[in-house]
């Protein structure tokens, strides 16, 4: 059966064209606004293009999602050249595990997933380097710094907000993992208590709970820093 | 805590609020994709042997190791000695070289 999606919200102007071709059973549709052509692909026809290796995929992929992925790494890690690795890394690692991704989660979801998992594995990383200083400059080249994480300044944050917003991403980085991640995707990235507990697969009176616990030891580090 | 205090924290607590989300870099694409094509290597990889584990664990196994053979060796060196001794004795008894013995040679000894 062949569906065909309108989409809403899409206006063309003068300059742009809209066309649609038919592949596979897959019905895509493209436009065109100042002889640039865009696809505009459905999550499933996505996926198989990622499946078949097709590069317009994944950098459609790319181009819908790395705002997000990287709000959430640079929420996480608070540091924008590692979150920007950290966000290169997910990509890297959706390309090469499509396959086992069994659309069971939105893709979204997913990315989220790998995205939160890697930027708590670069954390983990950055501790036992701290711990293990001594012998990372034994055996190492001696020029790695040992993260002593500077103040970070988001960069969404109005300017006014900015030392405010610093003592708090400190605080923050001092959660537990869990609390971490369900506090950043509920305050930078926007997602409603629903979306973490997918992304975080747990309930939602769960990221409930993990949220308050969160807001109190914030609320209890903060406290003692200022009193 | 007084009141000051409390607005301080709650200042702080709310600074998130209404926060803009952050965008990735310029040329995003055109960097992963030379780094996929440059060969993946995960943020903070090195060669697994230079991890500070792994340089923790196989410096705990060299001291285990040692520690092993030193008092083995102790060990070892005690039960040889017995066993040297039995031997010594044993071979003794079998050639009949008492204490005496150890004078066959004394040409000054009364026969």
């Amino acid at each position: 059966m062949i569906q065909v999606r309108f989409l809403s919200g899409l206006h063309l102007k003068d300059s742009a064209s809209l066309s649609l071709f038919i592949y596979k059973q897959h019905v895509f549709v493209s436009y065109s606004v100042k002889n640039q052509t865009f696809q505009l692909l459905n999550e499933i026809e996505l996926i198989q293009g990622l499946r078949n290796g097709d590069e317009s995929a994944f950098k459609y992929l790319v181009d819908n999602y790395k705002d997000r992925v990287f709000n959430t790494t640079i929420g996480i890690v608070q540091n924008a050249e590692d979150a920007e690795d950290v966000a290169q890394e997910v990509f890297i690692q959706v390309y090469r595990s499509i396959h086992s991704f069994k659309g069971e989660s939105k893709l979204s979801t997913w990315l989220y997933r790998i995205a939160t998992t890697r930027s708590l594995d670069l954390l983990r990383s950055r501790k036992s380097k701290k711990r293990f200083g001594f012998i990372q400059r034994l055996f190492g080249d001696g020029n790695e710094p040992l993260y002593e994480i500077p103040d970070f300044n988001h960069p969404g944050v109005a300017m006014d907000r900015k030392e405010n917003a610093a003592k708090l991403f400190k605080a923050i980085n001092q959660l537990p993992e869990n609390q971490k991640t369900a506090f950043t995707l509920h305050k930078l990235e926007d997602l409603s208590y629903q979306e973490v507990s997918e992304v975080m697969q747990t309930s939602i009176a769960a990221v409930e709970s993990l949220m308050h616990r969160a807001k109190q030891n914030l609320r209890k580090m903060l406290e003692k820093e200022s009193g | 805590m007084n009141n000051e205090q409390n607005k301080k924290v709650e200042d702080i607590l709310s600074s998130l609020d209404g926060v803009q989300k952050a965008v990735a870099p310029d040329f995003f694409y055109t960097r992963l994709k030379a780094r996929m094509e440059k060969g993946f290597e995960p943020v903070g990889s090195k060669s697994w042997v230079l991890r500070p584990v792994y340089a923790m664990a196989a410096l705990v196994v060299i001291i285990v190791i040692n520690a092993a053979v030193i008092f083995n060796g102790q060990n070892n060196t005690t039960e040889d000695t017995v066993a040297d001794t039995d031997t010594f004795q044993s071979v003794a008894a079998e050639y009949a070289l008492n204490d005496n013995s150890a004078n066959l040679y004394d040409l000054n000894q009364d026969k």
